[in-house]
């Protein structure tokens, strides 16, 4: 079976072509600089060097139509005709309460994604974009919906409401959705897999820490509180997002610097976060080595980090009664050993033995880091939202028969 | 190596641009709107191109852009990437051929000496559609004069609208989309969709000297302009009534001096002549201060005096300058 996994941006596309049977990449690539000028199609067809393809595109649309151009090309292609392709997967960011699970896109699916453009204005829009162009071109092909959203729709209502009139809730949907539900469910999966052991036995706590990052606790395989919100700027400190905050902080400084809202939702979103407080960079790379030559504002933003991210380890643990696996994916996640080191530090008390010669070093790589011995075990595994994308659709496509 | 993307679309010809794509925008006159006006069209992902007189003008108008930009980051509404962006589509020249290739262009030309615009005006409409192709939409910033008058002389003033800016663009949430009496529809559905690209709401209307928003402030200012005289009230007093009683954005004298009174001299004079009714009449005070060259904000006294950027205090009472 073969499936390609679309995740459109809102000047982007990016795309992997998968082979179902090996669970293989046949291809993959980046649509760049949609709609605007100098505009481009960077693919890799695995085992040859990348290729950069340059020319207008003017929209989503006819992004996709040269994508497809190009996976059924003599030249670049890995389809001989587009029989071979069984269905089309795409990332969508937002599902509201209607979604629980990715779903066979049909009508009135479609409708629902729309009702839930209020609460993802720049996301959901160019997903269903991308839905369009394929049923324009191929329209007999079947499409699958995987939301962001849909693996947190298991948290209780306890844990999902904001103390905000209830009034709110009822006219806007106003709640806790959170994201990266996709990259969540896969390590977690994984890391059961790694362990050889019942996803319905275990306390996760998994740790998606990117550019953006949320923190999920998955207990019996189900997502039972994450630490990004209505949007994704609640929760852990990240690249330039603030993660939790005070209300009073931001009516404050929106009383006090005299900006508007939409200002004020730039400097939560693009100027706070790790860029905000160390005035280095939102990339930990450069935040770490500036740390390693004595930056204070360096060490005091490396500090929050690992502390916001202990105290969720900390109120999780407390939620599941206990944690039995911590999982660190994301960039940071997967390439921060110091990252990982200092977030399990203190945790003996839960029986957590880390072990230090296992991180060191480690970068993008499963694998697991604690002792033997330790009752939790820490591990690193790679996220794979794409694979979980096109695994999602296969399950979809293969009940249909 | 970069390869052209042609050879693998699935139809001969994917999809050719023109249809709601608008990749390059030209703007003539860089003075404070025509600067306005450039920034957000840029801060959209929209190209630029602008014309202006000389060399020095075009460096003085991109540092301004860029000092703008700037201070929205210091204000919290900008980042610096997205900046660098944003000035990198912005481009400025002194030659009309560099305009060519735009698929709309908009003049917002600032004319210093006294007296009507209109043929400074029409010549630029003239020189734009010398060099951009008969599809072209030529478009004037300017809210007083009639965009027929200034389309007459063109081969295609069916392509012509009024897409009229009010100050501070980058935040007011309007424009106002005139409709010429011979502008088509494609042009002017066109240009709703330009503004509604700009993240702003359309007003729709048929030309007539002052549009809506001139023709309304402008009979305030002047009516503010009658009370001040009588000596009813001081300038900060008639302005608060106006501005926290009715919520405007700025009261009529504050925003007179931030247009600039010599720019509000020539609008009611124009709107004088095209209707003939008093309430158009200038204010005795604004011609007072213009000669006076107490020009508003930029030369920062008008109505009131000003330091960096601030009003200090009123510089006048009733008739008396201080």
């Amino acid at each position: 079976m073969k499936i390609i996994v679309f995740n459109c941006g809102s000047s982007s596309i990016k795309y992997q072509l998968f082979d179902m049977t090996k669970k293989e990449v046949l291809a993959k690539g980046l649509v760049d600089k949609v709609g605007l000028h100098g505009s481009y199609i960077k693919h890799e067809k695995c085992g040859e060097d990348s290729v950069k393809l340059e020319g207008e595109i003017i929209d989503h649309q006819a992004g996709i139509e040269y994508v497809l151009g190009i996976l059924t090309s003599k030249t670049r292609g890995n389809l001989k005709s587009f029989d071979e392709l069984d269905a089309v997967g795409h990332r969508v960011v937002h599902g509201g309460e209607k979604f629980q699970d990715s779903v066979l896109i049909d009508s009135e699916v479609i409708d629902k994604v729309k009702e839930c453009i209020d609460l993802a204005p720049l996301h959901n829009p160019p997903n269903l974009k991308g839905i369009y162009a394929i049923q324009e071109v191929l329209p007999n092909i079947h499409q699958v919906a995987v939301f962001d959203t849909a693996f947190h729709q298991t948290m209780p209502k306890y844990a999902y409401m904001y103390a905000i009139p209830y009034s709110l809730y009822v006219k806007y949907g106003l709640r806790r959705y959170g994201f990266h539900g996709t990259s969540h469910r896969y390590v977690a999966q994984r890391a059961c897999e790694i362990l050889k052991k019942d996803l319905c036995d275990l306390k996760i706590i998994t740790c998606h820490l990117g550019n953006g990052a949320s923190m999920t606790a998955v207990h019996c395989g189900n997502s039972i509180d994450t630490s990004m919100g209505l949007t994704p700027v609640e929760g852990l400190i990240m690249g330039t997002r603030t993660g939790d905050l005070d209300l009073g902080v931001l009516t404050h400084i929106m009383q006090k610097e005299e900006i508007d809202l939409q200002t004020a939702n730039t400097l939560i979103n693009k100027h706070s976060g790790m860029l905000g407080i160390t005035g280095i960079s939102s990339d930990m790379r450069e935040i770490e080595e500036a740390s390693q030559k004595n930056d204070e504002r360096a060490i005091l933003g490396l500090e929050m980090y690992n502390y916001r991210i202990r105290k969720y380890i900390g109120s999780y643990s407390a939620v599941m009664g206990g944690v039995d696996v911590i999982v660190f994916t994301g960039g940071v996640g997967e390439n921060s050993p110091s990252t990982r080191l200092e977030v399990c530090k203190n945790f003996e008390y839960l029986g957590l033995k880390f072990d230090e010669n296992k991180n060191k070093g480690l970068r993008a790589k499963e694998a697991i880091i604690s002792q033997d011995s330790s009752k939790v075990t820490v591990m690193v595994v790679p996220t794979n939202e794409e694979l979980m994308i096109a695994e999602d659709t296969e399950r979809i496509i293969s009940a249909l028969k | 190596m970069a390869e052209s993307l042609a050879d693998y679309g699935l139809r001969k010809k994917v999809k050719e641009s023109g249809q709601g794509q608008l990749k390059l925008v030209g703007i003539i006159g860089g003075g404070s709107m025509g600067r306005e006006i450039i920034q957000i069209v840029s801060q959209r992902g929209i190209n630029v191109v602008f014309i202006d007189l000389t060399q020095e003008l075009i460096e003085s108008i991109l540092k301004d852009i860029d000092a703008a930009l700037s201070e929205m980051i210091n204000k919290w509404g900008l980042t610096q990437s997205e900046k660098r962006a944003i000035m990198s589509r912005i481009k400025g020249s002194t030659d009309y051929k560099e305009i060519k290739d735009c698929e709309l262009v908009i003049e917002s030309i600032n004319v210093k000496q006294r007296g009507s615009s209109v043929e400074a005006r029409k010549e630029v409409f003239r020189k734009i559609e010398e060099v951009v192709s008969p599809s072209a939409v030529i478009a004037s910033n300017n809210s007083s004069l009639m965009i027929s008058d200034l389309a007459s002389s063109l081969k295609h003033p069916e392509r012509t609208v009024g897409l009229s800016f009010i100050t501070p663009a980058s935040t007011v949430k309007i424009v106002e989309v005139v409709r010429g009496l011979e502008t088509n529809n494609i042009t002017y559905d066109f240009a709703i969709r330009f503004v509604k690209m700009l993240d702003k709401k359309p007003i729709t209307l048929y030309e007539s000297p002052g549009n809506i928003s001139t023709r309304l402030i402008i009979t305030l200012i002047n009516e503010a302009c009658e009370l001040l005289m009588e000596g009813v009230a001081s300038v900060q007093c008639i302005d608060q009534t106006m501005k926290i009683g009715y919520g405007l954005q700025f009261g009529p004298f504050e925003l007179a001096d931030r247009v600039g009174l010599e720019k509000v001299l020539k609008v009611m004079n124009n709107l004088y002549q095209e209707f003939g009714n008093e309430k158009f009449k200038p204010s005795p005070i604004i011609k007072r201060l213009v000669r006076a060259n107490f020009l508003g904000k930029k030369v920062l006294k008008g109505f009131y005096k000003y330091e960096n950027g601030k009003i200090i205090s009123q510089a006048i009472t009733a008739t008396e300058f201080n």
